[in-house]
């Protein structure tokens, strides 16, 4: 059984701490006094993962055994979660490929003959034909791909279909397999808490008129966070959605968690207390800090998204929504938890070089601020680690830099859009329709691996709770011209950083370092 | 005395649109209004006639301008149609434009005959044509006509050629020239040199030159920039072969040269007139009259002071203690009436010097330090607002700054040639732009030594006794408002509150620091800078405006060659890759060369490559190709700029000389029209022949023509986007021509044309070799095979 997390006070005999940078990595000094916050370390993975998804799908929670609802002849889908999920993408074989070929080997023996596998991609990019075969494996790749597994398609007017409004107007689109299948399973991951549930087919399976319904500013400023879907506001309209699919379509549920071992031994002293730091760990930590140093970024890039997680499986229930939601989350929950006591002035963490929409492509300084002061600052339960109006410090170099297959949209939106605004209110009513609605945006979504027009709106709103929570921005080492085109703060050091945030949260301030990844929840007492 | 002497006489003035005439005729109304009548000889052009002239190009001059406050506009127009008159006269013409009918010139008391083509540096033609033979004509004329007038003409104090010491009022020193002999020599130049540079092996290197420039739009646009070059060829000749006749003679160019003949000629012809010659030095900005630092035009003294301030102009040669003789302009206009008022005897001549030289000498090192001491005080600033820094002239002889001058300029060209022959890229681009600026820089410098260095090597002193003469007789009265004495004046009072002041204005240089863009509150509409996308939206909704863009370069960082070393190496095993690579690089000299020579020859020998290979594998690899290649490497700009034609209404279409294997998928994602190469297909394998001639150099642009009047477009209102040289015929045929990422070629035509120049870059962190990604298992499992 590994350690809980930890929170640690920095003193004279602290050794330096690693701050993630991009496609990088950094060794700081903090300040005397110093919290730092330590996930715990990963849970030991279930020791066979393929009995136990034959005994969650035998015994489901609040349904009957997944054996039972098959039949000949019946229409079989199966959705499952795309290459967001989890990062960094895990080793072969993958959780969703294990739990695949269990359902397909129980409707192949079922005699169920028309099957389809749709990837539950929401507005995200197509997965290339790689990604998928990566996540579903060589056998279920080669025999359904690409006719029986592919992509949803949000943008396909033939292949959706309306189901209905909820009771507090949101639209619900689902795609039109789907929704006409006697059967929809739906395979998920669950990273962080808030993945899965009604969530994964609301939205996985949606389109932009229904996800429009709670991608929002108004949203996102109410869900506090969405790391925590009862506080969610997000999540609330979720529920409403699914519990809408779930009266139109017979769904079952399949979740899974993974423990957060998520580097390779080669570089597991990134995931390491430096405290627990090895001889091999130093010199692993020298190499790859010269060696980022030197290369060009591209090299970089390619060396860090070839690297493959070890995650392991902690846990994996089927049936029905609520109960499986349930316990997937109290699963994920036990392995991200910490406690931290009271709200600080500072908060310090490094930007990894990876976030959920850029598997396979560079980190745009969009998405900077989406992972930053999106997924990372809200991973907290209750309320943020730092104090209302207090100073997030981020570290990342912040480069001028954009996929322009996978990220054609974000390109415009930061040379047009935010050379504009900043502002996520303003910025939704004036420019979200035009790109939401552009024929171009569409075509690159629909043909090519781009992500939606909208999206770059949705990754800036998942920041919107953030920018008007904090007092001020500030980013270390980042690109000084890209990073005030975003509206934030620039330094070249940790000293200058907390200088500047002297004068907004005034001399002497607490700081608190959030040594992300692996990611943890942050339950603020 | 000289009021006296004009009053109620009948004056004719020639070269009245000239700096000096137009003064002339400001200063005789205002201070002579009791003069009878002034005519002013003016030559129709095509778009205007005299009359015209007269209203657009002398009295709209700021000239006019105290005149007509001191008279208020009724008063000045009743003072103007009362006294002045236009005379049609072509002093270029045998008989002056007037027909049969010589008489006309009958009736004149006084005839100012200040015309002539005062450039140093005019073709040796048209020197001799309006300063010789026009002067001979009128004088000619003038006697013929029966009448008696007094005419004064007037020359420059530099006819006396290169000589050292005193120069006497006298006729120049005559080498033996025949005038008549001269203006036929050099006005049958011209033929001469016309025919020269129809020579074969002139011919050649001006085609060769083109060649190399627009070679690649094909051969009317090289056509026509042959016929540029050749026409700019005999002009340049016809230049030098004045400038070197001059000098051989005796001269220091062939304005001063062609002006002492025509004192020859006019002492010559003049029969019973009285005739006085007045020999003004270097006219420079008016010291009071009209107003101070009146000044019209811009290439005596004026350049090299510019460049001085600009710092642009390191050094100058001269002697430093040679005398600089220059007199500001209304101590001419104000020594020309007094000669005009008092006529020599009937058949005898009189000369004048109007030169400071003798009595008030400014030496060429006094100028500099003058000039030094107000630019110090008040500098001009460059682009950045900076003050500029004068330099400090050391005066070396002409020849040795001449031929430094000449070795950078060959140092600049051979650095030009190199970049010229580099593959295009942003780096050669802008290093090409630099050098252009360098080479304009140094052609200036050089010029402008070569041009007036002459004027400060000789030690020539002009006699004024004539003059003083003529000045001693003026009244005290008349000394008051008509001063001519060059002693008059201080030097430094002259250039730092007058000249020196006068030529900033005039250059409109920047001396105070720059203003940033502040708001001025005001609420009036801004007014849109004129660029593309501000065209764009003046064009929105017209369906009848077409944009068409070319693909490679334009809108994707590629070429055909990328495609199809990515497409190829897709194809087959890993282990064959090398052999294949090695013959692809074998070749690329060849296209390199081909691609110099013509977009279309080499498209169409580089197409042989796809010779025998599957047609269905190639069009499925095109549409990988689309996400490996072409949607990494748009050019986001482009992207948009497509999109907001769309969204304007307009027509789209992608012109361009890829294949359709790797375009189509494009052009069916943007939803455009397209017109590109396709290879003719025999039993399901490309043969790699064309279907038609690739649509390169003027192709596109007839393309275009048919393409609009099959569509019903309206070419002249329409957009096209291209980057490289052999796109010139199609930018041409539309309205909007829009530079894209040009090349060296490109850029030097763009700049001439004012086209707009835009660059595009591909969204940073994209570029991948043209390779198959070696990481995806897919690719791996297939090259291996």
């Amino acid at each position: 059984m590994g350690r809980p997390g930890a929170v640690i006070e920095v003193d004279r005999n602290t050794p330096p701490t690693l701050f993630h940078f991009g496609e990088g990595v950094r060794l700081e000094r903090l300040p005397l006094g110093t919290r730092v916050v330590y996930p715990p370390d990963p849970l030991p993975p279930i020791a066979h993962p393929e009995r136990a998804i034959r005994r969650a799908l035998a015994h489901p929670l609040d349904d009957d055994p997944l054996k039972s609802l098959l039949r000949p002849g019946m229409r079989l889908t199966i959705a499952f979660d795309d290459l967001s999920l989890p990062l960094p993408p895990m080793v072969q074989p993958d959780v969703r490929q294990l739990v695949l070929e269990e359902v397909i080997e129980l409707a192949a023996a079922a005699g169920v003959e028309d099957v389809h596998l749709i990837v539950a991609n929401s507005l995200h990019r197509r997965m290339t034909a790689e990604e998928i075969r990566h996540v579903v494996g060589d056998r279920v790749f080669t025999t359904f791909y690409p006719d029986r597994l592919y992509n949803h398609d949000a943008e396909d007017t033939e292949g959706n279909v309306f189901l209905g409004t909820t009771a507090m107007g949101e639209e619900v689109t689902l795609n039109r397999r789907a929704a006409e299948s006697d059967l929809l399973i739906y395979v998920n991951l669950t990273l962080v808490p808030m993945d899965g549930g009604h969530k994964s087919l609301a939205t996985g399976l949606g389109s932009y008129r229904s996800i429009r319904a709670h991608h929002t500013v108004h949203t996102l400023r109410n869900s506090r966070s969405y790391m925590h879907p009862p506080d969610s506001a997000l999540h609330h309209a979720c529920t409403r959605q699914g519990q809408l699919i779930e009266d139109a379509v017979r769904c079952f549920h399949i979740e899974t968690a993974v423990n957060n071992h998520c580097f390779p031994a080669l570089v597991n002293f990134m995931q390491k207390r430096e405290t627990d730091w090895t001889a091999a760990d130093q010199a692993a930590y020298l190499t790859v800090k010269q060696l980022t140093d030197l290369a060009p970024p591209a090299v970089k890039r390619a060396v860090f998204h070839s690297m493959r997680a070890p995650y392991g499986l902690t846990a994996v229930h089927a049936g029905q929504v609520d109960a499986v939601h349930e316990r997937t989350l109290a699963a994920v929950e036990r392995q991200m938890l910490v406690e931290v006591e009271g709200q600080t002035d500072i908060v310090t963490f490094g930007v990894p070089y990876l976030g959920p929409y850029n598997v396979n492509a560079s980190m745009n300084p969009v998405l900077v601020v989406c992972m930053g002061l999106g997924y990372l600052f809200n991973l907290y339960r209750g309320r943020p680690v730092v104090r209302p109006g207090g100073v997030v410090i981020l570290f990342h170099p912040c480069r001028y830099e954009f996929d322009s297959v996978q990220h054609p949209s974000y390109i415009d939106f930061y040379d047009e859009v935010l050379a504009d605004t900043t502002d996520p209110a303003e910025i939704e009513a004036r420019y979200e329709r035009c790109f939401a609605e552009d024929a171009w945006y569409r075509q690159l979504y629909r043909r090519s691996h781009a992500y939606h027009g909208v999206h770059p709106f949705y990754a800036w709103y998942w920041a919107a709770h953030a920018m008007e929570y904090v007092g001020d921005v500030i980013v270390v080492g980042g690109e000084r011209e890209t990073v005030r085109h975003l509206g934030f703060k620039c330094a070249s050091t940790l000293a200058d950083a907390l200088e500047m945030a002297e004068q907004t949260v005034g001399r002497h301030p607490s700081i608190t370092h959030l040594r992300f990844p692996p990611l943890m929840l942050a339950d603020v007492r | 005395m000289i009021r006296e002497g004009i009053a109620g006489k009948k004056l004719l003035v020639t070269g009245s649109t000239g700096f000096l005439g137009k003064s002339i005729v400001e200063k005789c109304l205002r201070a002579v209004p009791e003069v009878g009548r002034i005519d002013l000889a003016i030559r129709p052009t095509g778009r205007r006639s005299a009359a015209e002239r007269l209203a657009r190009e002398v009295l709209a001059s700021p000239a006019f301008r105290r005149l007509e406050e001191e008279l208020g506009p009724e008063a000045f127009g009743r003072l103007v149609a009362g006294k002045l008159g236009v005379v049609e006269l072509d002093l270029g013409r045998e008989d002056l434009g007037l027909g049969s009918s010589p008489e006309a010139l009958a009736g004149y008391d006084i005839v100012v005959h200040s015309a002539a083509a005062v450039e140093f540096d005019n073709p040796a033609d048209l020197a001799a044509q309006t300063n010789l033979l026009g002067a001979a004509r009128l004088v000619r004329a003038l006697a013929e006509s029966g009448g008696r007038p007094h005419l004064v003409h007037v020359s420059t104090a530099f006819v006396g050629g290169m000589v050292r010491g005193l120069v006497r009022e006298e006729l120049p020193l005559d080498p033996g020239l025949n005038w008549r002999h001269e203006a036929a020599v050099l006005g049958d130049l011209r033929a001469a040199v016309e025919e020269e540079s129809r020579r074969p092996e002139v011919l050649d290197q001006l085609r060769r030159r083109a060649r190399s420039r627009v070679g690649p739009a094909g051969v009317p646009a090289q056509a026509r920039a042959v016929e540029r070059l050749r026409e700019r060829w005999v002009r340049d000749r016809l230049v030098e072969r004045g400038r070197a006749h001059a000098r051989a003679l005796g001269f220091t160019d062939i304005y001063s040269f062609t002006k002492a003949m025509a004192e020859h000629a006019v002492v010559e012809l003049r029969g019973e007139l009285p005739l006085s010659i007045v020999r003004p030095s270097i006219i420079e900005s008016a010291l009071a009259e009209p107003f101070p630092g009146w000044l019209e035009g811009f290439r005596m003294a004026e350049p090299v002071i510019l460049a001085f301030a600009r710092a642009a102009l390191p050094n100058f040669s001269g002697l430093p203690d040679a005398v600089l003789d220059i007199v500001p302009a209304d101590l001419v206009v104000n020594a020309v009436l007094a000669v005009a008022a008092s006529p020599p005897p009937a058949r005898s001549y009189r000369i004048y010097h109007l030169a400071s030289g003798s009595r008030n000498p400014l030496r060429l090192r006094e100028l500099h330090d003058l000039c030094t001491t107000y630019f110090r005080e008040h500098p001009l600033r460059d682009r950045w607002g900076q003050a500029v820094g004068t330099p400090t002239w050391t005066f070396p002889s002409r020849g040795e700054l001449v031929a430094r001058g000449r070795l950078a300029l060959r140092l600049v060209d051979a650095a030009q040639q190199l970049v010229e022959h580099l593959p295009l890229g942003v780096t050669a681009t802008r290093w090409s732009d630099r050098l252009n600026q360098e080479r304009g820089r140094l052609e200036r410098v050089l010029n402008l030594s070569e041009l007036y260095g002459v004027y400060v090597e000789v030690d020539s002193i002009f006699d004024t006794r004539n003059l003083m003469e003529l000045w001693e007789r003026v009244p005290e009265v008349e000394r008051k408002s008509f001063p001519f004495d060059p002693a008059g004046y201080g030097w430094e009072d002259y250039f730092h509150r007058v000249h020196l002041p006068t030529v900033v204005r005039m250059a409109r240089a920047d001396t105070g620091p720059r203003r940033r863009r502040a708001p001025t509150g005001s609420t009036a509409p801004r007014v849109e800078p004129n660029t593309a996308l501000a065209a764009l939206r003046r064009h929105r909704g017209r369906g009848d405006v077409l944009a068409v863009f070319d693909v490679d370069g334009t809108l994707v960082q590629t070429n055909v060659i990328e495609y199809f070393l990515w497409m190829r190496l897709r194809d087959q095993p890993l282990d064959a890759w090398p052999r294949f690579l090695a013959a692809m690089a074998s070749r690329a000299p060849r296209w390199l060369y081909l691609e110099r020579r013509s977009r279309a020859e080499f498209q169409r020998a580089f197409y042989r490559e796809y010779d025998g290979l599957d047609l269905e594998r190639m069009r499925e690899l095109g549409r990988e190709a689309l996400d490996a290649i072409t949607l990494r490497r748009v050019f986001p700009e482009g992207m948009r700029r497509i999109r907001a034609h769309k969204e304007a209404g307009h027509r789209v279409l992608l012109l361009t000389g890829a294949l359709d294997l790797v375009v189509e998928p494009l052009a069916e994602l943007l939803g455009v029209d397209l017109d590109c190469a396709h290879l003719l297909v025999r039993d399901g394998r490309l043969t790699g022949d064309l279907q038609s001639p690739p649509a390169a150099g003027e192709a596109r642009a007839t393309l275009l023509q048919t393409y609009a009047e099959r569509h019903g477009l309206d070419l002249a209102a329409s957009f096209a986007y291209a980057d490289a040289i052999s796109d010139l015929p199609m930018l041409e045929a539309v309205g909007i021509p829009v530079v894209v990422n040009p090349d060296a070629r490109l850029s030097q035509v763009a700049g001439q044309r004012g086209w707009r120049v835009e660059r595009w870059e591909m969204a940073p962190g994209n570029w991948r070799p043209p390779l198959p990604d070696l990481r995806s298992r897919g690719d791996l499992e297939r090259v291996r095979r």
